[in-house]
């Protein structure tokens, strides 16, 4: 008797643990699954694989700006308000080729975000929408505010009526390509948003953010006149 | 004297883990388990997050950094659910005594080399502001938890467990 009690007792041990690294083998390979990037994902039109499938404006000027961020992310959403007005110019001046690279490790908000982003900029208002977004930026991650018609209804605050942009946001046409811009950014070993860098080369975290005067001046030092 | 007063201090100490070792072993496995499970839970959902945080330490090759990035949480939310239903108590304590002490030397490298990162030991993680880094308690939690991992090797089974 006691010695059949301890044969199932043991049985129901190596069940769990069998159970336990299955369930969580399953989550490993559904992990790299979801999340690795797609070759055959619809980009938009202003993307450029060898720009690591950012968001890019101005693509023949130099030197090249590159900006990575997250929609979700508090401190891009300061750097915006900080720096936004000086980068839109320079992007609308042709003074130096942009690349943004919306990334999306915060949450599936942020996904929702860099798709509507990737939609306006095929309609050619990129920038109105990279700014409508840091300033709708909901106070906790993933809320729920994102969610629903809210990226239509903000394009309409923006200009963007068409039925292309609104058939983009509701079904979600570069939801595939913001893994492709997720890969290219964490292979280019981005730790940390907002990132910026010009030529390739990251400006002075310490210094060189937060502050529109010394933003201004490293970009200058990077050669944007 | 002061040898004395030691010795009658360790014996009460001594004493203390191994009368009530079956309770204290429960209490072990929960809190390592718990931690380890919580911290899993927090960032399975985040892979890329995940990623971003093993990258922040600046050890590992882009590529390799990444990989354990996806793999970390669910390691950690098995070792935690073992730990917490008991069963192969003693294995777990291994691997996660093992991993306590893999953080504890990447948080202090990044500490040494002036790095400022979040630890990623919970949901947050990659470069933060000089002034956000926790270093310190990161490592004295993880200091704590490598005790309880090696009391658990020492005494794996306890209370309410499924190893027998």
């Amino acid at each position: 008797m006691a010695a059949s009690n301890s044969s199932s007792d043991k049985g129901t041990r190596n069940l769990v643990i069998g159970m336990v690294v299955f369930v969580v083998l399953i989550g490993v390979i559904f992990s790299f699954i979801s999340n690795r990037s797609s070759t055959t994902a619809m980009v938009p039109a202003s993307v450029s694989a060898d720009d690591g499938y950012g968001i890019v404006i101005n693509p023949t000027a130099t030197p090249t700006v590159d900006i990575y961020l997250d929609y979700q992310c508090v401190v891009c959403k300061n750097f915006e308000i900080i720096n936004g007005g000086y980068i839109n110019e320079i992007a609308a001046q042709n003074k130096a080729k942009v690349v943004f690279h919306t990334m999306s490790f915060l949450g599936a908000e942020s996904v929702i975000a860099a798709n509507a982003a990737a939609c306006a900029a095929d309609e050619g208002k990129f920038l109105e929408m990279n700014l409508a977004l840091f300033q709708n930026q909901p106070t906790s991650h993933d809320s729920g505010m994102w969610a629903g018609d809210f990226m239509k209804r903000l394009g309409n605050s923006i200009g963007l009526n068409s039925a292309t942009f609104e058939k983009c946001v509701a079904e979600g046409d570069y939801i595939d390509w913001t893994r492709n811009v997720a890969q290219a950014s964490a292979s280019a070993d981005v730790n940390s948003t907002p990132t910026v860098k010009i030529n390739g080369k990251e400006i002075d975290r310490n210094s060189e953010y937060m502050d529109p005067v010394k933003f201004r001046a490293a970009l200058a030092a990077g050669g944007v006149k | 004297m002061v040898s004395e007063l030691n010795k009658g201090i360790r014996s009460k100490v001594l004493n203390l883990l191994t009368s009530n070792q079956p309770w204290l072993t429960l209490l072990g496995r929960l809190i390592l388990g718990g931690v380890l499970l919580t911290a899993g839970a927090l960032k399975v959902g985040k892979p890329q997050l995940s990623a971003m945080s093993v990258r922040a330490y600046e050890i590992l090759p882009t590529d390799i950094a990444n990989f354990f990035g996806y793999v970390l949480p669910w390691f950690e939310v098995a070792l935690g659910l073992l730990l917490i239903v008991g069963a192969a108590v003693k294995v777990c304590a291994i691997l996660g005594g093992a991993t306590m002490l893999i953080f504890i030397m990447g948080i202090s490298q990044a500490w040494a080399r002036g790095l400022s990162i979040d630890c990623g030991c919970f949901s947050a993680g990659g470069v933060v502001d000089p002034g956000e880094t926790n270093y310190l308690s990161s490592i004295i939690r993880n200091i704590g938890l490598t005790f309880i991992a090696i009391y658990l090797y020492r005494f794996p089974k306890g209370r309410f467990g499924l190893d027998k």
